[in-house]
């Protein structure tokens, strides 16, 4: 068996959301507390392993919990309780990644890099093979806020992998992105994969999660249902959600 | 679940994702991502003002404004410039500086809250969040240092050794304003209603650090109240701002104690915001 690269041991997040306008310091006086305020219990004690050379599916309904895992693995998001173990710092690739609107793609490819620890001296040697990768032409230089979603993307693709990370997170990142990109960073991460890396994908296409995955986690209202190869946990997957419409 | 892995040997390889870190581990951490902290403000500045008509200008404009409304109303109406040589370079060290500090505090309180989609997207430590904003605001001190500098010049005042000082006086403000960034920061994540408490408390401190009048006239009421007023760093910062181009005096007492309150402030603000370090980019 290959070494581990993960280990999550009853892994809880909650969190407080604010359903309603705050309770006023009145009704808080009286009542001691606010009004619309609830916590969301997003993962309630799920444990796994993963092993080198792992690429996992994570699947489950919309809001079971699958993008919060993902999150708390990344470092991104505290959890209330449990433990997460790592072999390396992973790496999240998300459709939501934010920089600076404003600024051109090019811009905020450096900014990317930067922010994941890269120093300017090897950023001035690496920039025009990230660039390459985008394949995003000219439009490299304009306003990441003019991108379609696919286009950034490509961007943000490449700015997670410009290192080769040794765990990958990608929460529906590659779903966006057209048919060449989807097979250039299948590419990558198939490499990724064959150097002892570990894949973690959230993604609701099954077909993506066949072709890129050896292991399937299905996540459900916060709670692990089902572990094991991606065939058997997509088939109890698929099951479940036809027989409750 | 069963996890009969829980005896494997390559779990002693692992190490755990989120670990409390050491002032010295954490400070590291922050310098190694300094290249980061120093191009965020610098894209940040660059693409604010493309919207508005004159651009960047507004970072000059919105000081000088300021400082010429100050002086219609106290160096005009309320005749604050007497006993005061040179009052318009007077006046504007001391509303440019006041301002950078406030502009800093209050930048500090909102960085998180408009940091988060960043803070979603990477991991890095959170102290480069308040750091970086306060870079952002050096910025732009930068060009009102040059304002200043050639209203000086232009008043007749010859230049002097003493400009040499600048980067001491510098580090002191910066050390004050940082440190209040920083408390500002973890406040704000902690009760969202400070960022509309902050400004009041802001201008308060803003009269009683002369910036508009001399601090003598808030003077000479009772010995522990002049006590505390000459306590608050900004005072003394403001004099050294003004010793050094117009030769005023500084006041010896206050101004060592300030450089100490100043290093305190900074050492105290960066332990209690990273002490809720975990805590920010919850949503």
């Amino acid at each position: 068996m290959n070494p581990l690269s993960v280990r999550v041991r009853d892994l809880h997040v909650e969190y407080e959301v604010f359903t309603e306008r705050r309770a006023g310091l009145r009704q808080r006086m009286v009542t001691g507390k606010g009004s619309g305020r609830r916590v969301v219990h997003a993962l309630k004690g799920v444990s796994f392993d993963v092993r080198k050379g792992d690429a996992v599916g994570v699947i489950g309904s919309n809001g079971s919990g699958k993008s919060t895992a993902l999150l708390a693995l990344a470092g991104l998001l505290p959890p209330t309780s449990g433990e997460i173990l790592v072999a390396a710092e992973p790496k999240l690739l998300g459709v939501g990644a934010a920089l600076i609107g404003g600024a051109t793609g090019l811009r905020n490819i450096r900014l990317g890099c930067l922010a994941l620890g890269m120093t300017s001296e090897e950023l001035d040697d690496r920039i025009e093979e990230i660039v390459a990768f985008t394949e995003l032409g000219e439009a490299i230089e304009r306003p990441l806020k003019t991108y379609s979603s696919g286009m950034r993307a490509r961007l943000h693709f490449a700015i997670s992998t410009a290192v080769q990370p040794e765990i990958l997170l990608i929460d529906e990142a590659l779903a966006v992105g057209d048919r060449a990109f989807r097979q250039k960073s299948r590419e990558r991460i198939e490499n990724m994969l064959a150097n002892a890396g570990t894949l973690m994908l959230v993604s609701h296409s099954m077909e993506e999660i066949t072709r890129l995955c050896n292991r399937g986690i299905w996540i459900e209202k916060g709670v692990l249902r089902a572990d094991g190869p991606v065939k058997d946990v997509i088939a109890e997957y698929t099951a479940a959600s036809n027989a409750t419409p | 679940m069963e996890h009969e892995a829980d005896t494997d040997d390559s779990a002693s390889a692992l190490r755990p994702l989120v670990t409390d870190v050491s002032a010295r581990q954490y400070i590291r951490s922050v310098w190694a991502r300094r290249d980061f902290a120093f191009a965020l403000p610098f894209e940040e500045l660059r693409t604010s003002h493309l919207d508005t008509f004159l651009g960047n200008i507004w970072h000059l404009g919105n000081p000088m404004f300021t400082a010429g409304v100050y002086y219609m109303i106290f160096g005009v109406f309320l005749g604050a410039n007497k006993g005061i040589d040179n009052y318009i370079v007077w006046l504007i060290i001391g509303v440019f500086s006041y301002q950078l500090t406030s502009a800093t505090i209050l930048g500090g309180a909102s960085s998180i809250a408009s940091r988060q989609g960043l803070m979603r997207s990477f991991r890095f430590p959170r102290a480069i969040v308040p750091i970086s904003s306060t870079i952002g605001k050096l910025l732009s001190y930068g060009f009102q240092l040059g304002v200043i500098a050639v209203a000086a010049f232009a008043s007749g005042v010859a230049p002097s050794r003493r400009w040499l000082l600048l980067p001491a006086v510098l580090l002191v403000h910066t050390a004050f304003n940082l440190g209040g960034a920083f408390i500002a920061a973890r406040l704000n994540d902690g009760f969202r209603d400070v960022q509309q408490l902050i400004p009041f408390v802001l201008r308060l401190a803003q009269y009683m650090s002369g910036v508009m009048f001399s601090i003598d006239r808030i003077l000479g009421r009772k010995g522990w109240v002049d006590t505390l007023v000459l306590m608050n760093p900004m005072v003394s910062i403001i004099d050294f701002y003004r010793w050094m181009i117009l030769g005023t005096p500084v006041r010896p007492g206050p101004a060592v104690l300030s450089v100490f309150l100043a290093g305190a402030v900074l050492v105290f603000g960066f332990r209690f915001f990273v002490a809720a370090e975990h805590r920010y980019g919850k949503p």
